[in-house]
């Protein structure tokens, strides 16, 4: 498994590269696309200006500003679960092929509804997919989520698929009979789950670290279980959860190969740091909580800074998430 | 011990690597893909003009071994063909393991399949390089022979897009410059209309798709001329084409195959049901590009600025050859620029002035040329080898050409290089 990851757009080789940012030449990856002279590209496999070159008409024929840029479905849900005070789980059924496409770690959706203005969609990381039905969890503490739910509103608009719900997706999607530490706080309980139904997949050796974290409720413990993690459950991730990382760092039997942290970036930076004292670097996965608004890199709401001081579209980037200044 | 790490197995690499390891190194040869020669793997032909005077100054100089394993893998030696004497044409398909051989007993370490993409570099010297698989090589001094060709991007931007060539980009991952990467700005050529690049010159065809009648022609003759009929002829193809001593009327008029294993086809690129309408070539198929009836390779993006000793403008130890070193076509010039770069890799190491050849021989006058016409507008648009075009005109002209072993032995023997390349300076 590579150490380092190189930094990618999640969106290659998808039906949605090249996108819009190829037309200004602000491709984030291809050099001729960034308006460059000659190829000077971190080769993935394919040739983005060759896919624009037979997708040229791409964009032409969508000149209707309403015309959705990927996925859409206005549906209902068809569960509406509160798990604890802000937090609900919801489902909801969309066609197949859009479920299917949701089904890798790392997709995400926007929800608003129906009736609302565009502005008001929010990303939220998928759960899991079972048939048709798109499982998400989502905590109504900002406007655009209270909204969606408020006056017991039951219509939701989803568009998607987005993939680059984790940094450093490559180490999950290539890792197989691998020792894994997923390291889970509150709401990164959803995206928990559909990592590990991945890495199961490729038999790998799961030990999950749950902390039920603002949200105040472990609520994926059960189905963890049943996909064969080994769970530990603890009260405080700052503190329980934190001395049992730092111990499996300490030893290195135990030492895994693979760090996944599924919550806030507090929890993240705590990893690293662990990491840190403990004088191990080891692959680290996180979850990606950064404020978006378009999901296409264009408005760079998601924009982070990495420590060699590049600008990063965290909507589509992929990178290291050691790679970003600590804000 | 001295390291010297060449990237780039093309020609001029196994060069470099050879001269190196002859000169006292211990050499590391890393190549992209999966076999050693680059284009030269679709190449073939040498000695044919002036050719015949740079590789013998080489021989002369102590750096022929190249040129003697391709004199033994010749099929057709003494060919004319249109504004071509005395060739000879290497076979392609075997020439490679020979050619492996030969630098595996001089002790060389050849890497294939490790696709150098990071340089790390100390002030004005690389430290490192990195493969894709993040594993290190570190050296004293590096010879960047990655050519200047590819990759699909380029070739789309420039040309008529991949064509599927011999360099196979997709496979193996696109060229990677260790000029650029080692942030030196590189210099590009242009076609006469002055956009950027210029298509390879020839495609392959493959020998059994061509009827009997010509295919034992053209084993027994080494070569045919077949006039192209009245409604094929197509002179703006000409203008595009990186082999400059092949655009002239004979090869707008006529159809040149020369056998080189496979059937060398002495044009950029030709239309496949086009071609088949020429008798002969009914069932013809292409070999190399695989799509040689809609384009070729694009050359020349990613020229090193570099001295006529073959160092790399402001980097101490990085040296070039090859395309990589200035306009220059054919394997010959890959050779003879090869050999000089990885003497002086070594050079650089022991901190002896470096060589430059001499312009009483036409490889040193050679270099200085390319070097000077590059910084000119015009001369940037046209390209450079012993074989023709402008170039050979001049070594005509200056009394530099030669078919005579005797004369250029006697030449090399007055500068005083001779078996050069030989000398253990370690």
């Amino acid at each position: 498994m590579l150490k380092n990851l190189p930094m990618q757009c999640i969106d290659i080789n998808s039906p949605y590269c090249p996108c819009l940012l190829s037309e200004t030449n602000h491709c984030t990856f291809c050099s001729h696309l960034k308006g460059e002279a000659t190829c000077d590209c971190n080769w993935s496999g394919v040739c983005i200006l060759y896919e624009k070159q037979w997708q040229k008409n791409k964009w032409d024929n969508d000149n209707d500003i309403d015309t959705p840029l990927r996925l859409e479905a206005e549906t209902k849900f068809s569960r509406k679960e509160q798990i604890s005070k802000d937090t609900y789980l919801l489902a909801m059924e969309v066609n197949s092929d859009f479920a299917q496409s949701l089904e890798k770690s790392g997709s995400f959706v926007f929800l608003r509804r129906p009736t609302d203005q565009q502005f008001y969609h929010f990303p939220v990381g998928v759960m899991k997919v079972t048939g048709n039905i798109i499982h998400v969890v989502v905590e109504t503490i900002g406007p655009k989520s209270t909204r969606l739910l408020a006056d017991n509103n039951n219509q939701v608009l989803v568009r998607g698929p987005y993939y680059n719900g984790i940094f450093g997706q490559p180490w999950i999607d290539n890792i197989d009979n691998g020792k894994i530490l997923l390291i889970v706080g509150g709401i990164g309980q959803a995206p928990a789950i559909s990592i590990a139904r991945q890495l199961v997949k490729k038999n790998n050796n799961i030990t999950a670290i749950v902390a039920p974290g603002k949200i105040g409720h472990i609520f994926i413990a059960e189905e963890l279980t049943e996909l064969g993690v080994s769970v530990q459950e603890v009260a405080s991730m700052r503190q329980a959860g934190m001395r049992y990382l730092s111990a499996s760092l300490a030893n290195t039997q135990e030492c895994p190969e693979l760090i996944i942290s599924a919550g806030p970036d507090d929890q993240h930076y705590g990893i690293i740091a662990a990491m840190h004292t403990a004088g191990v670097n080891i692959p680290m996965a996180a979850t990606n909580n950064t404020t978006m608004c378009c999901g296409e890199g264009i408005c760079g709401s998601c924009q982070k800074v990495t420590k060699d001081n590049k600008r990063v579209r965290t909507c589509k980037v992929q990178t290291d998430f050691r790679h970003f200044i600590q804000e | 011990m001295i390291k010297v790490v060449v990237v780039g197995g093309g020609w001029a690499g196994c060069a470099a690597a050879l001269s190196a390891a002859k000169a006292g190194a211990q050499v590391i040869l890393l190549e992209r893909t999966d076999l050693l020669l680059g284009t030269g793997l679709v190449g073939g032909i040498f000695r044919n003009n002036g050719r015949f005077t740079a590789a013998e100054e080489a021989i002369a100089m102590g750096g022929g071994d190249l040129f003697v394993a391709m004199d033994a893998n010749t099929k057709h030696r003494g060919i004319h063909f249109p504004g071509h004497s005395h060739a000879s044409f290497y076979d392609v398909t075997t020439m490679e393991p020979l050619v492996k051989k030969i630098l595996q007993n001089y002790g060389i370490e050849i890497k294939t399949r490790s696709r150098v993409s990071g340089v790390t570099k100390y002030g004005k010297k690389i430290q490192h390089l990195t493969f894709d698989n993040e594993e290190i090589v570190t050296g004293d001094a590096f010879v960047d022979t990655t050519g200047t060709t590819g990759p699909m991007g380029n070739c789309l931007k420039y040309g008529n897009g991949c064509a599927m060539c011999i360099l196979r980009c997709p496979t193996f991952g696109p060229r990677v410059s260790l000029t650029a990467k080692a942030d030196v700005k590189e210099v590009m050529g242009k076609k006469a209309d002055g956009s950027y690049g210029a298509m390879s010159g020839s495609c392959k065809i493959n020998k059994d798709s061509l009827s009997s009648e010509l295919k034992n022609q053209l084993e027994k003759e080494g070569m045919v001329v077949i006039p192209l009929p009245e409604n094929l002829k197509k002179s703006g193809m000409l203008g595009k084409k990186a082999c400059s001593q092949y655009a002239i009327a004979d090869y707008a008029e006529n159809i040149v195959l020369i056998d080189t294993g496979h059937a060398k086809l002495m044009t950029p690129f030709f239309p496949l049901d086009m071609l088949r309408t020429i008798p002969g070539l009914e069932r013809a198929r292409y070999e190399d590009p695989y799509s040689g009836g809609v384009g070729n390779s694009i050359r020349y993006l990613g020229i090193a600025p570099c001295d006529n000793s073959l160092k790399v403008e402001s980097i101490d130890n990085l040296f070039c050859a090859g395309e990589k070193s200035g306009i220059l076509v054919g394997h010959t010039e890959a050779v003879v620029t090869g050999l000089l770069a990885g003497h002086n890799a070594v050079r650089y190491c022991l901190d002896m002035k470096y060589l430059e050849l001499p312009t009483e021989l036409a490889s040193g006058d050679f270099i200085q040329f390319i070097h000077k016409q590059m910084a000119t507008e015009e001369g940037i648009k046209l390209r450079y080898t012993f074989s023709g075009s402008i170039y050979f005109d001049r070594m005509k002209d200056l009394g530099l050409y030669s078919a005579q072993r005797g004369e250029i032995i006697e030449r090399i023997r007055k500068t005083g290089l001779t078996d050069v390349y030989n000398t253990c300076l370690v």
